[in-house]
């Protein structure tokens, strides 16, 4: 924990209790995120990254562990929170189908926060709105009175991006931003979101599953395996040289577009099997049953978070903490 | 470009609506028989307004008496024949026109908004005691039959239009809470609504102003079809003598008079039901017309 | 050598209120016996519209097919009767499509979509299967995909699967019909990149296996790479560019196309661009000649007044773009 962090996770438990069983979907991570950073957490189904922003953002209250953002503790549900917590943390949702409110012009979506939050009086708000749309570059004489569905999905992410500024927020989670849009249009909004995190000191949550935008884009990695973290690296560390056998499985198995990145994947592992269910975490090692290079302690015993020589944080046998 | 001229904010945002309506009447009109429903009920409902005006009878709707005319075939003076006490049928269909739009009118503002709203509430709490609270008293009253409810209450008050009226009304509103409460509940998880929620938006405002206007269009479909069911449920009234009572020319009612004299008579029954049937069907059609409107277009 | 479907010159509109989109604007792709070729292109290009023209279950009084031909086997299916298109759409064509919701009935059981998939594709062909081998085949078919616990599979309703596992079923679905042609538009594009890294590899290996021609659409450059012997590059309803794969995907010739391998985050880390200025055309009221000329920064004048033709430049590789030929 360093003194810049805003925010700081730790021993997180988020168990759902269901008929089938207990859906175990974060077990026990810890990471902290520096003021303007950009942490990537990357997951597959499982993983419990999702929930994990979900419970920083306060829709559910975690089990066990502590949630500090700028030096208070926050880990209850939103409800809980206080209005100044929810203008400071903002989200900005993967589909933009569906958070934008279909029956509600851009205008009445933008104006939300701003009344929430009594942000200008009714006079000022137009000119808010204005300049929050110029921000992302739409131009608000024809966008505010229109619908969302007279919009493309890039356009629509980005009154989401609009949505989340309006606030001045100090720290935003991006839930796979840019999944549902084509890649002509991802550059461009990725591009925006890094200039706004630079000029208005945003610290980012970015979760996606696409590493390749991931390797552009995240100052930290973190991986996520069956609600527990695998590794956390700096970034051009991580994709240097890759140290958790499911970090060189996911890295492996993604599909890429030139040779050139073909030879920096590290070799290929076949990956096999399915993602367990995290209602039937396997004993031990979480990761044991689909890992090439397993080692009989790791079907008995789970392994701890290791600091290694260049900081990075790993969770494997094959890497014990020193 | 700084855009905050109040006056140009007002236009843009009226000719949004405005395109918003040509384009539902262009969905609208793509079902001929939709716009036939619509000019026939617009005719209705112009009569029934200026019945005073147009009827060539006017009189006859009030208590008239001319036993010279009495049962009398349609004919050109008397375009639906007239009734045993002489009075003129058609214009008397056309008064008795008021009263079953009257009904459908009253009933359904004193039953819709309650169950909108219980709907709401009742799906936006789902998993809590407010839910089950609401949704059971709901299907209490969805147990028990409108027409024998009306009746049992009507017996019960003097049988004229007022209590029929609120009775029914008194049954009506449960249909719309459960189908707003399953659009309500199901709209809950949206992210919108969620991001609203995280914003910090009172739960007033995610109800009424997220979540509502995505239920607005099979309420308003529900609505328009439910209009042909009020003015049967009122006609059934009429007939059975709780309703309308005469000599107001209520259809039921006048439905009810003329069918002691069929056959032979035949014509003072079966234009105040064609009346009736005419009004049901053409509400049914806009009711089509109306759900084609707010489908999505998918391209 | 064999062209197994050739679409020719498809044009496609749909008229909606605010007047007629025209959609495809002469889509011409071809697909060989036994080869995997790629379609892809952004939102909004009309490759899922040219699926289910191919099909021919576009919603016709929206929909009108305007224009060309789409020859399988050499026949065109645009004249077919409805009995040949049921037969064709039974034996010869099978589809994957984006969203598994909309594929599988939510009321039915995994179980009865499957058996109902594999007894009717079987009985077309004459052959009659035992309970025993319908279930042999539904639960080897599930398999394949990489499910987990067939069996329990089976008896679930679609909506207790996950995404994930209800795209993989209706992939096993349309493996276990055993066509010749499979249409698969996006059918990983909500997968996790392990499981789609499975998926396409498993995919690879039955479509050699039964010797499938597979028509692969995508918006990812990535996956026409390791699945795709040949592709076509698609915007704003017409095929600009086609290719060997490895060919396209190391010297990309038309503008759109360069543009899109430029816009790809790559893992050499060299920060995302900003990827193609502009939007895709509005179809009511398309750019004359090339429509990608208003985002191309070569255009000339010639790419305001006609529509190039496709120009070869050598080893199978064609470019509907000017500067490869045609100026004078």
């Amino acid at each position: 924990m360093t003194q810049t962090s805003i925010l700081t996770v730790d021993r997180l438990v988020k168990h759902f209790p269901t008929k089938a069983g207990t859906v175990r979907a974060v077990d026990d991570i810890a990471f902290d995120i520096a003021t303007g950073d950009t942490l990537g957490l990357v997951g597959e189904s499982g993983s419990g990254k999702t929930t994990t922003a979900q419970c920083v953002l306060g829709i559910y209250p975690p089990t066990s562990g502590d949630i500090v953002f700028e030096g208070a503790t926050i880990g209850v549900m939103f409800n809980r929170r206080s209005k100044e917590l929810k203008r400071k943390i903002r989200i900005v949702f993967q589909d933009p189908g569906s958070s934008l409110n279909p029956k509600r012009t851009i205008k009445q979506i933008l104006s939300v926060p701003l009344r929430v939050h009594g942000i200008g009086t009714d006079r000022e708000r137009l000119t808010t709105m204005s300049r929050l749309l110029e921000m992302v570059e739409l131009p608000p004489a024809d966008y505010l009175y229109k619908y969302p569905q007279a919009i493309g999905g890039g356009e629509k992410q980005m009154v989401a991006i609009a949505r989340a500024l309006a606030t001045n927020p100090r720290f935003i989670v991006l839930d796979e931003p840019t999944s549902a849009l084509d890649v002509s249009v991802q550059g461009k909004i990725i591009n925006l979101l890094m200039r706004l995190a630079k000029e208005l000191n945003l610290t980012y949550l970015f979760i996606t599953h696409d590493l390749s935008l991931m390797r552009n884009v995240a100052t930290r990695v973190a991986i996520m395996y069956l609600g527990k973290l695998c590794e956390i690296a700096r970034t051009e560390e991580f994709f240097r040289s890759p140290m958790h056998p499911y970090t060189n499985m996911l890295l492996s198995s993604i599909p890429v577009v030139t040779e050139q990145e073909e030879s920096l994947k590290p070799k290929k592992i076949v990956s096999q099997g399915e993602i367990p269910s995290p209602v039937n975490i396997p004993p031990g090692c979480s990761f044991h049953l689909r890992c090439p290079e397993r080692l009989p302690i790791c079907s008995e015993v789970d392994p701890e978070m290791a600091i290694q020589e260049d900081g990075r944080v790993v969770r494997c046998h094959l890497f014990p903490a020193r | 470009m700084q855009w905050n001229d109040r006056r140009a904010d007002l236009q843009a945002t009226l000719k949004q609506r405005r395109r918003g309506v040509s384009r539902g009447w262009y969905k609208f009109s793509r079902n001929p028989l939709s716009v036939v429903g619509l000019v026939v009920l617009g005719i209705i409902v112009l009569a029934a307004i200026f019945a005073p005006y147009i009827t060539p009878y006017p009189g006859h709707a009030k208590p008239y008496t001319n036993f010279a005319q009495a049962s009398q075939a349609p004919s050109a003076e008397h375009w639906f024949g007239t009734d045993r006490v002489g009075r003129d049928i058609f214009s008397r269909v056309i008064f008795g026109y008021r009263f079953s739009l009257l009904i459908g009118a009253v009933v359904l503002s004193l039953g819709v908004a309650p169950g909108v709203i219980l709907g709401l509430i009742a799906g936006y709490h789902q998993g809590t005691w407010v839910e089950t609270g609401i949704m059971r008293i709901t299907d209490v009253f969805l147990a028990v039959p409108p027409l024998v409810l009306a009746l049992a209450i009507t017996a019960m008050l003097t049988p004229n239009l007022m209590n029929q009226m609120m009775a029914i009304a008194l049954v009506w509103w449960p249909w719309y809470a459960r189908l707003v409460f399953a659009l309500a509940s199901s709209l809950r998880s949206e992210y919108f609504v969620r991001e609203a929620e995280l914003t910090g938006a009172s739960k007033l405002h995610i109800m009424f102003k997220e979540i509502l206007p995505n239920c607005f269009a099979p309420v308003m479909t529900k609505m328009t079809l439910d209009m042909g069911i009020v003015i049967l449920l009122g006609a059934t009234l009429s007939f059975i003598g709780l309703g309308v009572q005469p000599p107001k020319p209520g259809l039921g009612t006048m439905v009810a008079e003329g069918a002691k004299r069929l056959p032979g008579e035949w014509w003072g029954t079966v234009f105040p039901a064609l009346a009736i049937v005419a009004v049901i069907l053409a509400f049914n059609l806009v009711g089509d017309g109306l759900r084609d409107v707010f489908s999505v277009e998918e391209v | 050598m064999d062209r197994l479907l050739a679409i020719k010159d498809l044009h496609v509109g749909f008229r909606i209120f605010e007047g007629q989109l025209r959609v495809l604007n002469g889509v011409c792709l071809d697909v060989k016996e036994g080869e995997r070729v790629g379609l892809v292109g952004e939102t909004g290009c009309g490759k899922t519209t040219t699926v289910k023209a191919v099909l021919r279950v576009l919603p016709t009084p929206p929909a009108r097919i305007t224009g060309g031909e789409i020859i399988y086997n050499g026949q065109d299916i645009l004249k077919m009767t409805r009995r040949q298109m049921t037969m064709l759409r039974r034996h010869e064509l099978t589809a994957i499509f984006q969203d598994p919701l909309q594929s599988l009935n939510p009321v039915f059981t995994i179980g009865t979509q499957l058996r109902d998939i594999v007894r009717d594709s079987a009985i077309g062909r004459g052959q009659r299967l035992s309970r025993r081998e319908v279930e042999a085949r539904c639960l080897s078919a599930l398999h394949e995909t990489g499910m987990p616990d067939p069996e329990r599979i089976m008896t679930n309703y679609p909506v207790q699967l996950s995404g994930g596992m209800r795209q993989r079923i209706c992939i096993a679905e349309a493996l276990s019909t055993n066509a010749n042609l499979l249409l698969a538009d996006e059918p990983t594009t909500n997968l996790d990149v392990t499981i789609q890294d499975q998926i396409l590899r498993k995919l690879d290996e039955l479509v050699e296996e039964k010797g499938a021609s597979v028509v692969m659409i995508t918006h990812s450059m990535g996956v026409v790479r390791d699945l795709t012997q040949r592709v076509n590059i698609m915007y704003a309803g017409s095929i600009v560019e086609m290719a060997k794969t490895r060919d396209l995907l190391e010297r990309p010739k038309h503008p759109y196309t360069q543009g899109l391998m430029a816009s790809v985050p790559k893992l050499t880390g060299e920060g995302v661009s900003e990827g193609i200025p502009g939007r895709i055309p509005n179809y009511l009221d398309p750019p004359p000649g090339c429509r990608f000329h208003p985002r191309c920064e070569h255009r000339m004048e010639i790419c305001e007044m006609t529509a190039p033709p496709f120009f070869e430049t050598g080893d199978e590789h064609q470019v509907a773009c000017y500067l490869y030929g045609g100026k004078t």
